[in-house]
């Protein structure tokens, strides 16, 4: 083991040593300088990205499952969900009725594209028929006004609680409740909006309106209309045993033989959990496959200059071996050289990002006016920091590594007549 | 063979490979040196004197033969244990200085005691005491090229007196300095000598061979001859 007072001496060397050549060391680590940018700069990214989806995801309700033909997770099983029955009335209510481990369970009916008009101005939302319950998932929380009651549910009343993109869309004064909006020309009284839902690239949430299923049917009718049930567990650790309730008890309802797959999908936020998951996974590989290279162009860019140093240095190698330096003085005096070049890269690249990532949240933000990237902190992550700083001391570890052993395997005798 | 000898060398040979050719530096050497001697290795170029003098250091290890330093075999030691023995038992002095040239004198001087392991107090209270010993003790915070070849040479001796060596190794000591000022560094080695301290210097030069007691003579790898110096011993 290198003793304490020869690594302080080793570590004032190799200060000393980048400081008399500083413009050689600024260049020579402007490698390491754009890997840790980068590397932090996708760090942030993908941080970010999770901010925001996770803010997301709490919004909507990390306890929620929608029982339905169609699979949320979308690609090949399309088609096998398009061969399925649809989701009866019946079907959906007989479950709702008969499920018991979760705290609220409803029946859903969608329509994609309605077209809804306040005056002579249209946009087109999606129009969910629901009942009550709705109110109290976090999905349908209300902003202002209320939500629908049992009372008007049963009777079918004309009334509507709109989303928040609805409700800007035709009201940005924020009057909207009272007023009347038709839905595929039936006026409909608003009773309430509901608050700022969707985030990102699910803004699709806050552009519904929702009737009670009363209502729906004298809108829509029920007639080959595919439902489904909203099922809220109660809380994270219910999701299991609510999901396999609720798979028994509609494979009952359906007469699914034993043994033969479900015909209906039970979807959950977690399902664009694993899409979350595969799109960050793409920005590591790419990010990861762009920094390495720059690190590898960095590395060697370090080892050439370390590969002089230790030439241009020969004859104090030398004299150091002379006067009792052991070769693990030598290696760790170079190793700290190296380390140090890359953490100096680390050091110039930390700043520049820290600028970048404040412009962009700035840009987007306060140009772009999205406001999803409030989830994400303008100062870099500690844990990021960290990370740049060891990959930057392992990259001159790397890089430092055979010129510091062509140094301390050095012979004496030779280094000393080195002139 | 004395049994405070310090070092004591039998029948050492060292060969290099040059291309093709076996460069034979030194054929059958055997040689003792005790506690206190102050000693002169002699020869002219290509005698061998400088690879004694790296094998006498420790910076080289012998093809055949034994070396023992202090009573410990040289030829079986580690490198680590080589650097030891470079650090605790010998003091370099060389021709050329050899110093550090952008460390002041001072920090020349702490050098091998930070290879020692010893507290930056420790350190500096010895090197000021190794400079004080040479006359140096105005001129410590200078850099090399901020002093004469006479004190820099000073400031190189200091550095091997400071680990409080078994010998003091110096190599043509004088060879870059002007006569007088070579006069002056040979009265700091006997001076060294009167302390206690045991000196080996090599030199090709007569007038500075004149002051050691003892002269061991090379040629072509082989000692011509080992006999006190008349004009000196006692």
């Amino acid at each position: 083991m290198p003793r304490a007072s020869e690594i302080a001496e080793s570590f004032r060397i190799a200060v000393s040593s980048v400081r008399a050549n500083l413009m050689r060391s600024i260049l020579t680590t402007s490698g390491i300088v754009v890997g840790i940018f980068f590397v932090v700069l996708m760090g942030v990214f993908i941080k970010g990205l999770d901010a925001v989806w996770e803010k997301t995801i709490s919004i909507i309700g990390k306890d929620m499952i929608y029982v339905d033909k169609w699979d949320w997770a979308g690609g090949h099983s399309w088609r096998k969900a398009e061969t399925r029955k649809d989701i009866t009335f019946e079907q959906a209510e007989a479950l709702c009725a008969r499920l018991e481990a979760p705290e609220l369970a409803m029946p859903l009916a969608r329509r994609w594209g309605g077209s809804v008009m306040v005056g002579n101005k249209s946009m087109n939302c999606s129009v969910m028929g629901t009942t009550s319950l709705y109110g109290q998932t976090p999905a349908g929380e209300i902003e202002s006004g209320r939500f629908f009651n049992p009372m008007e549910e049963q009777q079918g009343t004309n009334v509507t609680v709109i989303g928040y993109g609805v409700a800007k869309t035709f009201f940005p004064d924020g009057n909207a409740v009272g007023q009347t909006i038709k839905i595929k020309g039936f006026p409909f009284r608003i009773i309430g909006t509901i608050a700022k839902r969707g985030f990102l690239f699910m803004d699709f949430i806050d552009n519904q309106a929702f009737i009670s299923l009363e209502a729906f049917k004298s809108v829509y009718g029920f007639q080959d209309r595919n439902f489904e049930v909203g099922i809220k567990a109660g809380n994270e650790r219910m999701l299991d045993l609510v999901r396999d309730e609720a798979v028994g008890v509609m494979r009952q309802i359906r007469n699914v033989p034993p043994g033969a797959p479900d015909d209906f999908s039970v979807n959950e936020m977690k399902a664009f959990d694993s899409q979350a998951a595969a799109i960050r996974l793409g920005i590591w590989v790419v990010g990861i496959v762009l920094t390495a290279l720059s690190f590898v162009v960095g590395a060697i860019g370090i080892m050439n200059i370390m590969f002089v140093s230790v030439t241009e240095r020969t004859k104090e190698i030398g004299i150091r071996k002379a006067i009792g330096a052991r070769r693990s003085s030598i290696l760790m005096q170079f190793l700290l050289e190296s380390s140090l070049l890359c953490i100096a890269g680390a050091l110039i690249a930390i700043p520049l990002v820290q600028i970048v990532v404040f412009s962009i949240r700035f840009f987007l933000l306060n140009i772009l006016e999205i406001e999803a990237i409030e989830a994400v902190s303008p100062l870099l992550p500690l844990d990021l920091l960290a990370i740049a700083i060891a990959v930057s001391i392992f990259v001159g570890l790397v890089a430092g590594i055979f010129p510091a052993i062509k140094a301390a395997f050095m012979n004496p005798v030779d280094a000393l007549r080195f002139e | 063979m004395t049994s405070d000898a310090i070092i004591q060398i039998e029948h050492i040979s060292r060969s290099y490979a040059m291309g093709d050719e076996v460069v034979r530096a030194l054929r059958d050497v055997s040689v003792t040196i005790g506690k206190n001697e102050y000693i002169a290795i002699m020869g002219p170029s290509g005698s061998g004197k400088s690879t004694l003098m790296n094998m006498l250091g420790c910076l080289d290890t012998p093809s055949s033969g034994s070396y023992f330093f202090n009573g410990v075999d040289v030829r079986t030691l580690s490198d680590d244990e080589l650097a030891d023995i470079r650090n605790k038992e010998i003091g370099f002095v060389f021709q050329t200085f050899n110093l550090l040239p952008r460390a002041s004198a001072l920090k020349n001087v702490e050098l091998p005691l930070i290879y020692a392991g010893l507290s930056a107090d420790a350190r500096r209270e010895r090197a000021i005491e190794a400079l004080t010993s040479v006359g140096l003790e105005a001129r410590m915070s200078h850099k090399p090229n901020e002093l004469s070849g006479g004190q820099r040479q000073r400031v190189a001796i200091a550095r091997a007196l400071v680990t409080r060596p078994s010998i003091i190794l110096a190599d043509e000591p004088t060879g870059n300095l002007d006569s007088k000022t070579g006069q002056e560094i040979m009265a700091l080695f006997q001076q060294l000598w009167e302390q206690g301290n045991t000196v080996i210097v090599v030199t090709h030069e007569e007038d500075i061979a004149r002051h050691t007691h003892r002269i061991v003579r090379l040629r072509d790898g082989l000692i011509e001859s080992d006999e006190p110096n008349d004009a000196k011993s006692l």
